[in-house]
């Protein structure tokens, strides 16, 4: 080479270094990152917990009423960034680090569920990962009503030209993330089609319940809803989180105390919420019933020796000990007659083993279980016939049958 | 062989220069507006970047705006025009937008753009 190529050679790379050290912005000046900007760093993470169970009534996403209220909201508080026709470019949206969405993109919308839109609306920027990302989504929660922030969001949706309700049935994208999930940790047991029919489930207990759950029938026995309910996507994701226990039974080979449902425990927080948002679709109740309300668990009042006392009264009153037996272990009289909802026989659970509640066994857990009943199984729901004070007596004593509970709830004020 | 080089020299600067103009635009800041001290002709931001929240002041200059934007009151006109606003007008609380350079160690504003007022 001539002197001349070297010195091209030579001087480019260094070029190129300069050019680098110039265009990157220090990082004390900007809190918008380039590479976001140009995805529009629209993550649809799953919703929080607070926010999973918020579903747009399905008729508000083509009510013409509900989307004129929420136009006109749009255009006084919204289009200066999202613009006039929803494509993301208002004229204070174009200075923003993280430029908003742009709703008129059919694909993008399709997979924003409408509990993560309303999440977005009413939190705007300040989660993450948004808020790391520079979002300066004002959150709206304060300023519009909840009814408000779904009218704007129903008018947001006409940009995409989608004519129907936006539910995961009419965009299967929405819950493909959690449908991914599903197949690889659920169908073993719950069934490629959620019915609870999977290859490996029904060898549990064969002929016998508890059968994997037929996640397609609306029955869901652990909620902290009241009885007849949906669970909330926080009930599911508890039983998710600590997998299920077997009762006993005498055909529950060797599984007693076990978890005949594994818990995900492992498994991702975000990726549970987007099984969990799959799981759901398998069921249109979620998006046609009214706002899930858990059921109030009141304060643990102390255990005392009359407590426990009144406790054991109202098992008899209440008929506990027609199936869970006088002592307890699952041996009353109508134990070997129990079928659940699908006519295969269950077993009362033994109370003298607490490892075996499927709904967990801190008082709490059985105050709610008193309260809800187990949809789909013969235990029923207290709620009408037990004052929250009276189904504390029954927890404590209930807890009182096993050596565990004794240990763990202590009487106080008199002994026993 | 040396005009081939001389080929690779010319495209490889043509690709840096490119690249330096692609990515020199410098991405804005915004945030809530946290203070405004109109003598001194600075505004105080508080904003996130990289999940860490900082405040950054920002001097403003004659050369600099600050707009918001309204609907046009002329009839038949859609869409937003700018109003252009001072430093007094902006109040704790509202959520602006600003493209800045550096001049020294400040970060001086050329537009700062009015997002919401709240």
């Amino acid at each position: 080479m001539r002197p001349r190529t070297w010195w091209l050679a030579a001087i480019a790379p260094g070029a190129l270094a300069i050019a680098m050290w110039i265009s990157s912005p220090p990082p004390s000046r900007a809190n918008g990152e380039k590479d976001h900007v140009d995805k529009g760093g629209h993550a649809h993470v799953p919703a929080p917990l607070d926010y999973a169970d918020a579903h747009m009534p399905i008729s508000g996403w083509t009510d013409p009423v509900m989307i004129a209220r929420g136009k006109e909201i749009y255009v006084t508080k919204c289009a200066v960034c999202h613009g006039d026709s929803g494509d993301g470019k208002g004229p204070a949206g174009a200075a923003l680090p993280l430029k908003p969405p742009d709703l008129r993109d059919k694909a993008g919308v399709a997979e924003m569920r409408d509990n993560y839109w309303l999440w977005r609306v009413s939190e705007g920027g300040q989660p993450e990962p948004f808020k790391s990302k520079g979002s300066a989504m004002p959150p709206w929660k304060a300023d519009l009503s909840v009814e408000d922030r779904w009218a704007v969001i129903a008018y947001q949706h006409t940009f995409s030209g989608h004519q129907g309700p936006h539910v995961p049935w009419e965009h299967p994208e929405m819950v493909q993330v959690g449908r991914d999930i599903f197949a690889m940790a659920c169908i073993q047991c719950h069934g490629v089609e959620g019915r609870g029919d999977g290859s490996v489930g029904a060898t549990l207990s064969p002929r016998r319940a508890p059968q994997p759950r037929d996640l397609t029938s609306g029955q869901f026995k652990f909620r902290s809803t009241p009885s007849g309910q949906l669970p909330t996507t926080a009930d599911l994701f508890r039983t998710v989180t600590e997998g299920v226990r077997s009762s006993g039974g005498p055909l529950t080979f060797g599984l007693s105390g076990h978890r005949i449902m594994p818990s995900f425990r492992h498994m991702p927080v975000a990726q549970r919420l987007e099984a969990l948002e799959f799981v759901k679709s398998f069921y249109r109740g979620f998006w046609e019933r009214a706002p899930a309300e858990a059921i109030v668990i009141p304060p643990a009042p102390p255990v005392t020796a009359e407590r426990l006392a009144r406790g054991k009264q109202l098992y008899a009153d209440a008929e506990c000990l027609a199936c869970h037996g006088a002592t307890g272990r699952g041996d009353g009289p109508s134990a070997p007659t129990l079928k659940d909802s699908t006519e295969l026989p269950i077993a009362a659970t033994d109370l003298t083993q607490p490892k075996r509640f499927k709904s967990g066994a801190r008082p709490e857990d059985v105050y709610r279980t008193l309260r809800t009943g187990l949809a789909g199984t013969p235990m029923p729901s207290y709620a009408d016939s037990l004052e929250p004070d009276q189904t504390w007596d029954l927890v404590y004593y209930v807890l009182s049958l096993s050596q565990e509970g004794i240990a763990r709830e202590q009487p106080r004020g008199g002994g026993r | 062989m040396k005009k081939l080089l001389i080929l690779l020299a010319v495209v490889g600067a043509a690709g840096v220069v490119a690249w330096s103009v692609a990515t020199a635009d410098e991405a804005p800041i915004s945030g809530t507006v946290k203070a405004i001290d109109a003598a001194g002709k600075t505004l105080m931001l508080q904003t996130v970047a990289k999940g860490k929240t900082r405040d950054v002041t920002i001097v403003l200059k004659p050369e600099s705006k600050i707009v918001k934007f309204v609907r046009p009151t002329d009839p038949g006109k859609t869409g937003f025009v700018e109003q252009a606003l001072s430093l007094s007008d902006l109040k704790p609380g509202w959520i602006v937008s600003v493209t800045t350079r550096h001049e020294g160690d400040k970060e001086v504003a050329d537009v700062v753009k009015v997002v919401l007022e709240r």
